[in-house]
């Protein structure tokens, strides 16, 4: 099993009514795997909202392997001004 | 005809400058401040709208006014000379002795920024935090772009507008409230909304170009002219709470197309959103210190990165583009 912690920003905080959650589960899931998890999670709240990830505060591709202790990061785009 | 430095600094935008004078004296006495076409065998170039000569005392500018009997043309009352003199008498250096005196900026920065020219895209919450700050610092020149006017619902969070603006156009009354407080700058304004037609040109003859919009659009739009001319564009965005800046396309450095997917959906304007008129204040002058960084040619800076401010919290988080 791994842990990984969930960074949620703008929307993704609304949707989920948090900005951080830890998660556990077997190896070999990816981003885009996790993706889809949150998007469960959010119950369509983040419908047609593209998301960018980060991993240890660095953009990744979307299809990286994830492994313990990390922290991935959700972050929408941000209209106003 | 003639024109005083002073009217022409106040009424900038209605003259093409046109300098006569040789090469040599052009050198050595340059005319900070002032947007010049050379004319170089010294006669008079053949242009559309009203025009303003200079000589070096001014002398011979009238005398060529009069002789061709010059339509729409004025001269420099006292030429260079007079300009010169003009911008250094504005020039109370003192003003900004408590942030000349960081040993990052001195008096070499302060004049870096005093020759600076900034577009502005957006005179909303981010953009009035933005050009306020970038004024009072002592920027020479602020390009302001938005055909927006002032609605009573921005007046919680956009201090270059009160209540009497209601109605007006958001870049009179940001010009307005803006040389009240520091008359040296000069300030430009573009009575429209930044596009295809007006975008490149604006953009190309400034130092750096501030995303202080509202909406993806034009974002994308700041992000390929920004990478067109290779001037760094200053990204802001805010959603209710947070907030994100970014410097974009600076010396080939990771631009908007780069930070978020193309083409990004979903991201709700304030008006749908909500927001607090602190965070885009707070937002807008995190923008304003990155744009005078680049400026200055100070490197700690946000290029490649995107800084997330949560208002709630407190807390900050820097990404890795």
């Amino acid at each position: 099993m791994i842990k990984v912690t969930i960074k949620c920003f703008s929307q993704v905080k609304y949707a989920l009514g948090t900005d951080e959650l830890t998660l556990e589960f077997e190896m070999g899931k990816t981003t885009s795997q996790l993706e889809q998890l949150i998007r469960e999670k959010a119950h369509g709240k983040l419908d047609g909202i593209s998301l960018r990830v980060a991993i240890n505060q660095k953009y990744i591709p979307n299809e990286t392997e994830l492994i313990d202790g990390d922290e991935v990061a959700f972050i929408p785009p941000v209209q106003g001004g | 005809m003639i024109i005083t430095p002073k009217e022409l600094h106040d009424r900038i935008d209605e003259f093409t400058v046109v300098d006569v004078r040789p090469e040599t004296q052009r050198n050595e006495f340059p005319m900070d401040g002032l947007e010049t076409i050379i004319s170089k065998d010294g006669s008079t170039p053949n242009l559309e709208g009203k025009k303003v000569l200079v000589c070096q005392f001014g002398i011979v500018t009238e005398g060529m006014i009069i002789e061709n009997d010059l339509d729409n043309t004025f001269s420099l009352l006292g030429g260079a000379q007079s300009w010169i003199e003009f911008q250094s008498e504005n020039e109370d250096l003192s003003r900004w002795s408590r942030q000349t005196i960081l040993p990052e900026i001195g008096m070499d920065g302060q004049k870096k920024l005093m020759n600076a020219t900034v577009a502005v895209v957006g005179l909303g919450g981010l953009g009035c935090p933005v050009s306020q700050s970038l004024v009072t610092a002592g920027i020479g020149k602020l390009v302001l772009i938005d055909g927006d006017i002032v609605e009573l619902s921005n007046l919680h969070r956009q201090p270059l507008h009160g209540p009497d603006d209601v109605g007006t156009k958001k870049v009179k009354s940001a010009e307005e409230s803006l040389s009240k407080i520091n008359s040296v700058t000069t300030i430009k304004i573009v009575d429209d909304y930044l596009d295809e037609q007006n975008g490149l040109d604006i953009i190309r003859n400034c130092d750096v170009v501030i995303d202080a919009t509202d909406n993806i659009e034009t974002r994308q739009l700041i992000d390929r002219f920004s990478k067109e001319t290779n001037v760094p564009m200053v990204y802001g965005g805010l959603y209710r709470w947070e907030g994100q800046v970014a410097v974009l396309n600076m010396d080939g450095s990771p631009g908007y197309k780069e930070l978020f997917l193309e083409p990004p959906s979903g991201g709700d304007t304030c008006a749908d959103a909500g927001v607090l008129g602190m965070l885009p204040n707070i937002i807008g002058n995190i923008q304003a210190l990155e744009a005078v960084k680049l400026i200055m040619g100070i490197e700690s800076n946000l290029v490649g990165k995107l800084l997330i401010y949560d208002g709630m919290s407190h807390s900050t988080q820097i990404i890795q583009l």
